[in-house]
């Protein structure tokens, strides 16, 4: 299969889900007008990812500086997805990247944590840097 | 008009708004509005927190705005968004028109919001995302808890009766 690679605008992250690597990137910020037009395809890929992978390590990183609520109810459809597939036998770890001083982007990451309990869920500070 | 701008301009000013939207709004107008504020709030050195809980009241709202609002230009929704700065607070103030018969719906959902507790908005926030979207909603249904939820205090909101068929909505959120 091919890697999904969706570039950034103003309201929706990249993408570089890279099925040779096994690391999976959303990145950026997420308040499209129609969340679904634009996850749709993010969704298809990964369920044919999961359903081809066997026991290699896959890394997600997430690292959303911003999103909206409803990209939120999204990402925890997508960390269920992810669960599951752990729960399945999957070897999948998800970094949830934050910025220092974001405390609503710790205090999702950290929900996050407590609701999935297949997937290993690392909270991950990101360091800044400052020019 | 002409001569009345700087008068309208200076009435903002004393309210202690900043910046102020009145007309159609679309996608592409909140991202530059959001990112025009997120300059100006990191500017005055508000926390990265503050500055974010800023800019996604303004998102939230805009896009109730787009999608509910009762007042329409062909496919634009008409609204106003106005985001200001009172008693060491950022305030987002919005407002559309409604339909009548959508005013007690909304009533009682926002009063519900205002009796709760940040932790209380927490899990009501969880659970409401778990269980999907209401069936009047046309996104997730959490951008009222998202809101109450980022505020330093109650939302405050206003319903005026402006005919038989509508009302003005208005709310505000202090962040």
């Amino acid at each position: 299969m091919d890697n999904l690679i969706i570039e950034a605008t103003k309201y929706t992250p990249e993408v570089f889900f890279d099925c040779e690597n096994h690391v999976l990137d959303l990145k950026g910020k997420s308040y499209p007008e129609n969340t679904s037009v634009f996850y749709s395809p993010v969704f298809e890929w990964l369920e044919e990812y999961l359903k081809q992978a066997s026991d290699e390590k896959i890394t997600v990183n997430m690292e959303l500086v911003y999103f909206n609520s409803s990209s939120s109810k999204i990402l925890m459809d997508f960390c269920d997805v992810l669960d599951a597939a752990a729960d399945d036998g999957k070897n999948i770890t998800v970094n949830w990247v934050y910025e220092e001083d974001d405390e609503d982007a710790l205090e999702f990451g950290e929900e996050f944590q407590e609701d999935l309990e297949s997937v290993t869920f690392n909270l991950v500070q990101k360091v800044l840097d400052d020019f | 008009m002409l001569t009345d701008l700087y008068e309208f301009k200076k009435d903002l000013g004393k309210r202690g708004v900043f910046f102020c939207l009145s007309g159609p709004i679309s996608q592409n107008l909140v991202a530059e509005i959001g990112s025009t504020l997120e300059q100006k709030i990191s500017l005055e050195e508000a926390s990265k927190s503050t500055v974010l809980r800023v800019f996604s009241t303004v998102v939230e709202n805009a896009q109730n705005i787009m999608r509910y609002s009762d007042e329409k230009d062909e496919k634009l929704s008409l609204g106003i968004i106005a985001v200001g700065h009172e008693s060491s607070h950022y305030f987002v103030l919005c407002g559309n028109m409604v339909e009548n018969d959508k005013v007690e719906i909304l009533r009682k959902k926002l009063s519900k919001l205002q009796t709760m507790n940040r932790n209380e908005l927490k899990e009501y926030y969880r659970k409401q995302r778990r269980q999907g979207p209401p069936e009047d909603s046309r996104g997730a249904g959490l951008g009222f808890i998202d809101m109450a939820k980022k505020a330093s205090k109650p939302i405050e909101f206003d319903f005026k009766k402006i005919d038989e068929n509508f009302s003005f909505f208005s709310m505000k959120t202090v962040i």
